[in-house]
Protein backbone atom coordinates (compact mmCIF):
# COMPACT_ATOMS: atom_id res chain seq x y z
CA UNK A 1 0.00 0.00 0.00
CA UNK A 2 2.76 2.30 0.93
CA UNK A 3 4.48 1.81 -2.40
CA UNK A 4 1.20 2.50 -4.26
CA UNK A 5 0.62 5.49 -2.36
CA UNK A 6 4.04 6.50 -3.11
CA UNK A 7 3.84 5.79 -7.31
CA UNK A 8 0.45 7.61 -7.31
CA UNK A 9 1.83 10.55 -5.71
CA UNK A 10 4.91 10.44 -8.50
CA UNK A 11 2.18 10.55 -10.92
CA UNK A 12 0.48 13.19 -9.65
CA UNK A 13 3.89 15.32 -9.22
CA UNK A 14 4.00 14.96 -12.69
CA UNK A 15 0.72 15.98 -13.85
CA UNK A 16 1.15 18.79 -11.66
CA UNK A 17 4.64 19.65 -13.24
CA UNK A 18 3.05 19.31 -17.05
CA UNK A 19 0.23 21.44 -15.73
CA UNK A 20 2.65 24.11 -14.88
CA UNK A 21 4.53 23.84 -17.26
CA UNK A 22 1.47 24.15 -20.20
CA UNK A 23 0.62 27.64 -17.92
CA UNK A 24 4.11 28.94 -18.23
CA UNK A 25 4.15 28.58 -21.40
CA UNK A 26 0.76 29.82 -22.21
CA UNK A 27 2.01 33.21 -19.89
CA UNK A 28 5.34 33.48 -21.84
CA UNK A 29 2.94 33.73 -25.15
CA UNK A 30 1.05 36.13 -23.73
CA UNK A 31 3.48 38.20 -22.88
CA UNK A 32 5.45 37.54 -25.89
CA UNK A 33 2.35 39.39 -28.03
CA UNK A 34 2.15 42.04 -25.22
CA UNK A 35 6.17 42.89 -25.61
CA UNK A 36 5.88 42.88 -29.35
CA UNK A 37 2.33 45.62 -29.09
CA UNK A 38 4.13 47.86 -26.84
CA UNK A 39 7.20 47.75 -29.43
CA UNK A 40 4.38 48.68 -32.36
CA UNK A 41 3.51 51.24 -29.63
CA UNK A 42 6.82 52.75 -29.77
CA UNK A 43 7.25 52.73 -32.75
CA UNK A 44 4.15 54.96 -33.46
CA UNK A 45 5.27 56.93 -30.50
CA UNK A 46 8.76 57.88 -31.49
CA UNK A 47 7.40 58.64 -35.38
CA UNK A 48 4.53 61.26 -33.92
CA UNK A 49 7.59 62.91 -31.85
CA UNK A 50 9.32 62.91 -34.91
CA UNK A 51 6.59 64.28 -37.16
CA UNK A 52 5.98 66.81 -34.01
CA UNK A 53 9.43 67.99 -34.41
CA UNK A 54 9.43 67.91 -38.42
CA UNK A 55 7.87 71.01 -40.95
CA UNK A 56 5.99 68.14 -43.48
CA UNK A 57 2.94 66.81 -43.62
CA UNK A 58 2.47 63.29 -43.19
CA UNK A 59 -0.16 60.76 -43.20
CA UNK A 60 -1.19 58.17 -40.76
CA UNK A 61 -3.06 55.33 -42.53
CA UNK A 62 -4.83 53.20 -40.31
CA UNK A 63 -6.33 50.02 -41.86
CA UNK A 64 -7.82 49.04 -38.96
CA UNK A 65 -10.32 51.99 -38.59
CA UNK A 66 -10.16 52.21 -42.79
CA UNK A 67 -9.32 55.81 -42.70
CA UNK A 68 -6.25 58.08 -43.05
CA UNK A 69 -5.33 61.41 -41.71
CA UNK A 70 -3.31 64.37 -43.06
CA UNK A 71 -1.16 65.49 -40.27
CA UNK A 72 1.03 68.76 -39.60
CA UNK A 73 2.76 68.49 -36.55
CA UNK A 74 0.79 67.41 -33.93
CA UNK A 75 -2.41 69.01 -36.04
CA UNK A 76 -4.89 67.13 -38.26
CA UNK A 77 -5.28 68.66 -41.25
CA UNK A 78 -7.68 65.85 -42.92
CA UNK A 79 -9.73 63.10 -42.24
CA UNK A 80 -10.16 60.77 -45.01
CA UNK A 81 -11.78 57.43 -45.11
CA UNK A 82 -11.20 54.79 -47.35
CA UNK A 83 -13.18 54.16 -50.41
CA UNK A 84 -11.63 50.49 -50.98
CA UNK A 85 -9.21 48.47 -50.40
CA UNK A 86 -7.38 46.30 -53.46
CA UNK A 87 -4.76 43.91 -53.13
CA UNK A 88 -2.62 42.18 -50.72
CA UNK A 89 -3.07 43.73 -47.27
CA UNK A 90 -1.22 41.19 -45.84
CA UNK A 91 1.72 42.47 -46.93
CA UNK A 92 1.57 45.70 -45.60
CA UNK A 93 3.56 45.81 -42.01
CA UNK A 94 3.29 48.04 -39.43
CA UNK A 95 5.61 50.80 -39.60
CA UNK A 96 6.61 54.20 -41.12
CA UNK A 97 6.64 54.16 -45.14
CA UNK A 98 7.86 56.61 -47.43
CA UNK A 99 5.96 58.55 -50.57
CA UNK A 100 8.69 57.55 -53.17
CA UNK A 101 6.85 58.98 -56.58
CA UNK A 102 4.08 61.30 -57.13
CA UNK A 103 2.57 60.01 -60.50
CA UNK A 104 0.39 62.32 -62.24
CA UNK A 105 -1.55 59.91 -65.16
CA UNK A 106 -4.49 60.58 -67.57
CA UNK A 107 -7.55 62.78 -66.22
CA UNK A 108 -6.28 63.35 -62.80
CA UNK A 109 -5.89 59.29 -62.34
CA UNK A 110 -2.69 60.29 -60.33
CA UNK A 111 -1.12 58.22 -57.85
CA UNK A 112 0.71 58.09 -54.90
CA UNK A 113 3.60 55.27 -54.31
CA UNK A 114 4.69 54.40 -51.23
CA UNK A 115 7.68 52.23 -52.93
CA UNK A 116 6.66 48.44 -53.62
CA UNK A 117 4.66 48.89 -50.54
CA UNK A 118 1.67 50.92 -51.04
CA UNK A 119 -0.41 52.94 -53.80
CA UNK A 120 -3.26 55.39 -52.94
CA UNK A 121 -4.97 56.84 -55.42
CA UNK A 122 -8.56 58.42 -56.29
CA UNK A 123 -9.46 56.78 -59.79
CA UNK A 124 -8.40 53.18 -61.49
CA UNK A 125 -4.77 53.72 -63.07
CA UNK A 126 -3.59 51.96 -65.73
CA UNK A 127 -2.62 48.84 -64.75
CA UNK A 128 0.63 49.09 -65.94
CA UNK A 129 1.80 51.53 -63.92
CA UNK A 130 1.65 49.20 -61.26
CA UNK A 131 3.35 45.83 -59.98
CA UNK A 132 0.76 43.17 -59.66
CA UNK A 133 -0.39 42.73 -55.66
CA UNK A 134 0.53 46.00 -54.26
CA UNK A 135 -2.09 46.84 -51.56
CA UNK A 136 -3.86 49.62 -53.18
CA UNK A 137 -5.88 52.41 -51.15
CA UNK A 138 -8.77 53.83 -52.98
CA UNK A 139 -9.76 57.50 -51.44
CA UNK A 140 -12.88 60.06 -52.97
CA UNK A 141 -11.36 62.02 -56.22
CA UNK A 142 -11.57 65.08 -54.59
CA UNK A 143 -9.93 63.54 -51.23
CA UNK A 144 -7.70 62.02 -52.62
CA UNK A 145 -6.28 64.94 -54.97
CA UNK A 146 -6.19 67.13 -51.49
CA UNK A 147 -4.06 64.77 -49.99
CA UNK A 148 -1.82 64.53 -53.52
CA UNK A 149 -1.13 68.26 -53.94
CA UNK A 150 -0.89 68.45 -50.09
CA UNK A 151 2.41 66.21 -49.91
CA UNK A 152 5.79 66.15 -51.38
CA UNK A 153 7.70 63.14 -52.83
CA UNK A 154 9.60 61.97 -49.57
CA UNK A 155 6.77 62.28 -47.28
CA UNK A 156 6.63 60.20 -44.54
CA UNK A 157 3.03 57.99 -43.81
CA UNK A 158 2.57 55.93 -40.78
CA UNK A 159 0.60 52.35 -41.23
CA UNK A 160 -1.53 51.21 -38.41
CA UNK A 161 -2.76 47.61 -38.83
CA UNK B 1 -6.13 -33.41 18.25
CA UNK B 2 -4.10 -30.52 16.69
CA UNK B 3 -3.47 -28.86 19.93
CA UNK B 4 -1.99 -31.76 21.15
CA UNK B 5 -0.17 -31.98 18.04
CA UNK B 6 1.96 -28.78 18.10
CA UNK B 7 2.53 -29.16 21.86
CA UNK B 8 3.95 -32.35 21.25
CA UNK B 9 5.18 -32.62 17.45
CA UNK B 10 7.98 -35.27 18.12
CA UNK B 11 5.88 -37.01 20.54
CA UNK B 12 3.70 -38.01 17.16
CA UNK B 13 5.18 -40.85 15.83
CA UNK B 14 2.35 -41.95 14.48
CA UNK B 15 2.08 -42.90 10.94
CA UNK B 16 -0.76 -40.84 10.10
CA UNK B 17 1.11 -37.27 10.63
CA UNK B 18 4.37 -39.08 9.28
CA UNK B 19 2.19 -39.66 5.78
CA UNK B 20 0.58 -36.18 6.00
CA UNK B 21 3.78 -34.52 6.02
CA UNK B 22 5.00 -37.00 3.48
CA UNK B 23 2.13 -36.54 1.52
CA UNK B 24 2.59 -32.43 1.41
CA UNK B 25 6.30 -32.44 0.46
CA UNK B 26 5.55 -35.07 -2.27
CA UNK B 27 2.79 -32.62 -3.74
CA UNK B 28 5.19 -29.77 -3.07
CA UNK B 29 7.71 -31.54 -4.95
CA UNK B 30 5.64 -32.29 -7.86
CA UNK B 31 5.51 -28.59 -9.09
CA UNK B 32 8.51 -26.50 -7.34
CA UNK B 33 12.02 -26.68 -6.95
CA UNK B 34 13.12 -27.15 -3.42
CA UNK B 35 15.66 -23.82 -3.56
CA UNK B 36 12.20 -21.87 -4.96
CA UNK B 37 10.04 -23.21 -2.87
CA UNK B 38 12.20 -21.80 0.31
CA UNK B 39 12.43 -18.56 -1.37
CA UNK B 40 8.33 -18.09 -1.21
CA UNK B 41 7.57 -15.42 0.50
CA UNK B 42 10.11 -13.67 -0.80
CA UNK B 43 9.11 -14.35 -4.65
CA UNK B 44 5.68 -12.59 -4.23
CA UNK B 45 6.55 -9.36 -2.80
CA UNK B 46 9.22 -9.06 -5.58
CA UNK B 47 6.94 -9.86 -8.53
CA UNK B 48 4.09 -7.13 -6.38
CA UNK B 49 6.93 -4.56 -6.31
CA UNK B 50 7.92 -5.09 -10.12
CA UNK B 51 4.20 -4.77 -11.44
CA UNK B 52 3.65 -1.52 -9.70
CA UNK B 53 7.39 -0.13 -11.08
CA UNK B 54 6.00 -1.35 -14.07
CA UNK B 55 2.58 0.42 -14.02
CA UNK B 56 4.86 3.79 -12.58
CA UNK B 57 6.87 3.72 -15.72
CA UNK B 58 4.37 3.30 -17.81
CA UNK B 59 2.38 5.80 -16.46
CA UNK B 60 5.07 8.32 -16.68
CA UNK B 61 4.57 11.00 -19.55
CA UNK B 62 8.55 11.19 -19.80
CA UNK B 63 8.04 7.17 -21.37
CA UNK B 64 5.59 8.63 -24.20
CA UNK B 65 7.46 12.52 -24.66
CA UNK B 66 11.27 11.24 -24.24
CA UNK B 67 13.41 12.54 -22.26
CA UNK B 68 12.27 15.66 -20.87
CA UNK B 69 14.30 19.05 -21.09
CA UNK B 70 16.73 20.23 -18.12
CA UNK B 71 14.89 21.76 -15.82
CA UNK B 72 12.22 23.54 -18.17
CA UNK B 73 9.88 25.09 -15.61
CA UNK B 74 13.22 26.81 -14.34
CA UNK B 75 14.20 28.22 -17.61
CA UNK B 76 10.55 29.36 -18.27
CA UNK B 77 10.35 30.86 -15.50
CA UNK B 78 13.47 32.47 -15.98
CA UNK B 79 12.29 33.68 -19.39
CA UNK B 80 9.28 34.83 -18.08
CA UNK B 81 10.87 37.18 -15.63
CA UNK B 82 12.81 38.94 -18.68
CA UNK B 83 9.64 39.56 -20.41
CA UNK B 84 7.98 40.84 -17.73
CA UNK B 85 10.91 43.59 -16.70
CA UNK B 86 10.97 43.86 -20.61
CA UNK B 87 7.36 45.01 -20.56
CA UNK B 88 7.93 47.11 -17.36
CA UNK B 89 10.75 48.98 -18.74
CA UNK B 90 8.86 49.60 -22.33
CA UNK B 91 5.23 50.94 -20.51
CA UNK B 92 7.35 53.48 -18.93
CA UNK B 93 9.20 54.48 -22.07
CA UNK B 94 6.01 54.34 -23.77
CA UNK B 95 4.55 56.82 -20.98
CA UNK B 96 7.12 59.15 -21.32
CA UNK B 97 6.42 59.63 -25.18
CA UNK B 98 3.21 60.00 -24.74
CA UNK B 99 3.56 62.34 -21.54
CA UNK B 100 6.13 64.50 -24.09
CA UNK B 101 3.65 64.17 -26.92
CA UNK B 102 0.49 65.55 -24.81
CA UNK B 103 2.92 68.43 -23.12
CA UNK B 104 3.55 69.52 -27.30
CA UNK B 105 -0.03 69.56 -27.92
CA UNK B 106 -1.33 73.12 -26.96
CA UNK B 107 -5.22 72.00 -27.12
CA UNK B 108 -5.81 75.64 -28.91
CA UNK B 109 -8.56 75.63 -31.65
CA UNK B 110 -7.31 76.20 -35.13
CA UNK B 111 -8.60 76.61 -38.61
CA UNK B 112 -7.25 74.36 -41.55
CA UNK B 113 -8.44 75.59 -45.45
CA UNK B 114 -7.99 73.07 -48.02
CA UNK B 115 -7.55 74.74 -51.22
CA UNK B 116 -8.04 72.09 -53.38
CA UNK B 117 -11.70 70.73 -52.29
CA UNK B 118 -12.08 74.86 -50.85
CA UNK B 119 -13.15 73.54 -47.40
CA UNK B 120 -12.31 75.33 -44.20
CA UNK B 121 -12.51 72.80 -40.71
CA UNK B 122 -12.31 74.47 -37.43
CA UNK B 123 -10.67 71.80 -35.15
CA UNK B 124 -9.48 71.30 -31.54
CA UNK B 125 -7.57 68.62 -31.37
CA UNK B 126 -9.60 65.36 -33.39
CA UNK B 127 -12.60 67.22 -32.61
CA UNK B 128 -14.13 69.29 -36.08
CA UNK B 129 -15.98 72.21 -34.78
CA UNK B 130 -16.86 73.33 -38.19
CA UNK B 131 -16.87 72.50 -41.57
CA UNK B 132 -17.57 75.54 -44.24
CA UNK B 133 -17.29 76.03 -47.88
CA UNK B 134 -14.91 78.72 -49.06
CA UNK B 135 -13.07 80.27 -52.05
CA UNK B 136 -9.66 80.42 -53.15
CA UNK B 137 -7.16 81.72 -54.85
CA UNK B 138 -8.02 81.53 -58.53
CA UNK B 139 -4.78 80.26 -60.06
CA UNK B 140 -5.39 83.00 -62.87
CA UNK B 141 -1.95 84.90 -63.92
CA UNK B 142 -2.56 88.53 -65.16
CA UNK B 143 0.34 90.87 -66.66
CA UNK B 144 0.12 94.51 -67.43
CA UNK B 145 1.41 96.48 -70.33
CA UNK B 146 4.15 98.08 -68.09
CA UNK B 147 5.60 94.59 -67.76
CA UNK B 148 4.28 93.72 -64.21
CA UNK B 149 2.53 90.75 -63.11
CA UNK B 150 0.44 88.63 -60.61
CA UNK B 151 -0.53 85.27 -60.06
CA UNK B 152 -3.77 84.80 -57.77
CA UNK B 153 -2.76 81.79 -55.64
CA UNK B 154 -3.72 81.60 -51.74
CA UNK B 155 -0.52 81.26 -49.65
CA UNK B 156 0.03 77.78 -48.71
CA UNK B 157 1.80 76.82 -45.23
CA UNK B 158 1.37 77.58 -41.66
CA UNK B 159 -0.20 80.79 -40.44
CA UNK B 160 -1.38 82.96 -37.08
CA UNK B 161 -4.15 85.19 -37.34
CA UNK B 162 -2.37 88.83 -36.47
CA UNK B 163 -5.80 90.99 -35.93
CA UNK B 164 -9.26 90.65 -36.41
CA UNK B 165 -11.47 93.71 -38.15
CA UNK B 166 -15.07 94.14 -38.06
CA UNK B 167 -16.52 96.57 -41.33
CA UNK B 168 -13.26 96.05 -43.15
CA UNK B 169 -12.27 98.58 -45.53
CA UNK B 170 -10.95 96.77 -49.14
CA UNK B 171 -7.88 98.72 -50.43
CA UNK B 172 -8.06 98.29 -54.12
CA UNK B 173 -4.50 97.46 -55.32
CA UNK B 174 -3.42 98.25 -58.79
CA UNK B 175 -4.36 95.05 -60.27
CA UNK B 176 -7.96 95.55 -59.52
CA UNK B 177 -7.95 98.39 -61.98
CA UNK B 178 -5.45 96.38 -64.09
CA UNK B 179 -7.99 93.88 -63.95
CA UNK B 180 -10.43 96.32 -65.10
CA UNK B 181 -8.46 97.91 -67.49
CA UNK B 182 -8.50 101.43 -65.46
CA UNK B 183 -6.30 103.89 -64.58
CA UNK B 184 -4.19 103.40 -61.50
CA UNK B 185 -4.92 106.08 -59.46
CA UNK B 186 -2.55 107.19 -56.34
CA UNK B 187 -1.93 105.06 -53.49
CA UNK B 188 -3.93 107.71 -51.04
CA UNK B 189 -6.70 108.40 -53.71
CA UNK B 190 -10.24 107.80 -52.08
CA UNK B 191 -11.51 105.83 -54.77
CA UNK B 192 -8.44 102.93 -53.37
CA UNK B 193 -11.14 102.55 -50.12
CA UNK B 194 -14.37 101.09 -50.96
CA UNK B 195 -16.61 99.45 -48.27
CA UNK B 196 -18.83 96.15 -48.48
CA UNK B 197 -16.95 93.93 -50.05
CA UNK B 198 -15.31 92.18 -47.65
CA UNK B 199 -18.08 91.49 -45.42
CA UNK B 200 -18.79 92.30 -41.80
CA UNK B 201 -15.12 90.45 -40.72
CA UNK B 202 -11.74 89.95 -41.96
CA UNK B 203 -8.89 87.82 -40.00
CA UNK B 204 -5.72 89.19 -40.69
CA UNK B 205 -3.16 86.49 -41.96
CA UNK B 206 -0.35 88.76 -43.00
CA UNK B 207 0.88 89.76 -46.15
CA UNK B 208 -2.34 91.37 -47.60
CA UNK B 209 -3.86 87.89 -46.78
CA UNK B 210 -7.04 87.51 -45.74
CA UNK B 211 -10.03 85.36 -44.23
CA UNK B 212 -13.10 87.65 -45.45
CA UNK B 213 -16.86 87.97 -46.58
CA UNK B 214 -17.73 88.02 -50.10
CA UNK B 215 -20.50 89.22 -52.79
CA UNK B 216 -20.33 86.59 -54.87
CA UNK B 217 -21.56 84.15 -52.45
CA UNK B 218 -22.78 81.81 -55.27
CA UNK B 219 -19.06 81.36 -56.06
CA UNK B 220 -18.39 79.32 -52.90
CA UNK B 221 -16.73 76.21 -53.33
CA UNK B 222 -14.61 77.37 -56.19
CA UNK B 223 -11.22 79.23 -56.94
CA UNK B 224 -12.26 82.77 -58.25
CA UNK B 225 -10.38 84.73 -55.51
CA UNK B 226 -6.95 86.65 -55.80
CA UNK B 227 -5.69 84.81 -53.12
CA UNK B 228 -7.58 85.21 -49.72
CA UNK B 229 -10.12 82.81 -48.37
CA UNK B 230 -13.78 84.15 -48.65
CA UNK B 231 -16.30 82.48 -46.76
CA UNK B 232 -20.17 82.83 -46.02
CA UNK B 233 -21.42 85.40 -43.84
CA UNK B 234 -22.78 83.37 -41.30
CA UNK B 235 -19.67 81.09 -41.55
CA UNK B 236 -17.65 83.95 -41.29
CA UNK B 237 -19.16 85.56 -38.27
CA UNK B 238 -18.91 82.03 -36.01
CA UNK B 239 -15.09 81.70 -36.95
CA UNK B 240 -14.56 85.35 -36.44
CA UNK B 241 -16.22 84.98 -32.77
CA UNK B 242 -14.10 81.98 -32.38
CA UNK B 243 -10.54 83.12 -33.15
CA UNK B 244 -8.36 85.39 -31.34
CA UNK B 245 -4.91 86.85 -31.92
CA UNK B 246 -1.88 84.30 -32.55
CA UNK B 247 -5.00 81.04 -33.29
CA UNK B 248 -2.87 79.06 -35.76
CA UNK B 249 -4.46 78.76 -39.68
CA UNK B 250 -3.19 75.82 -41.68
CA UNK B 251 -3.43 76.65 -45.48
CA UNK B 252 -2.84 73.65 -47.87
Amino acid sequence: MLVLSLCLAGICGAEQRDAEQKKLVLQKKQLKARVETLKQEQDYLVFQKTMYESDSKYLIINFAARNMQLKYKDRVLKDVPFKRVLGRVSRLSHGALMLTQKIEGPKERNLLVFGQALVLQGKNAPSTLLEKGIPRVFLSRKNFLSVYYAIESGAKAFILL
Amino acid sequence: MSVMRKEKPEAMDDGRWTREREEGRENLQSTCHPSIVSMFPCLRTAVAVLIVLAVVALSSPAWAEGPAPPAPIKVLSDEIQHLQQQIAQLEEENQGLRNMLRDMDDGELYLVVDTESNRLTMRQGNTVLMTAIVGSGSHQFLKEESGRSWYFESPLGSFKVLGKERNPVWIRPDWSYVEENMPIPSANDPDRFVRDVLGKYAILLGNGYKIHGTKWKNLLGTHFTHGCVSLGDEDLEVVHTSVKNGTRVYIY
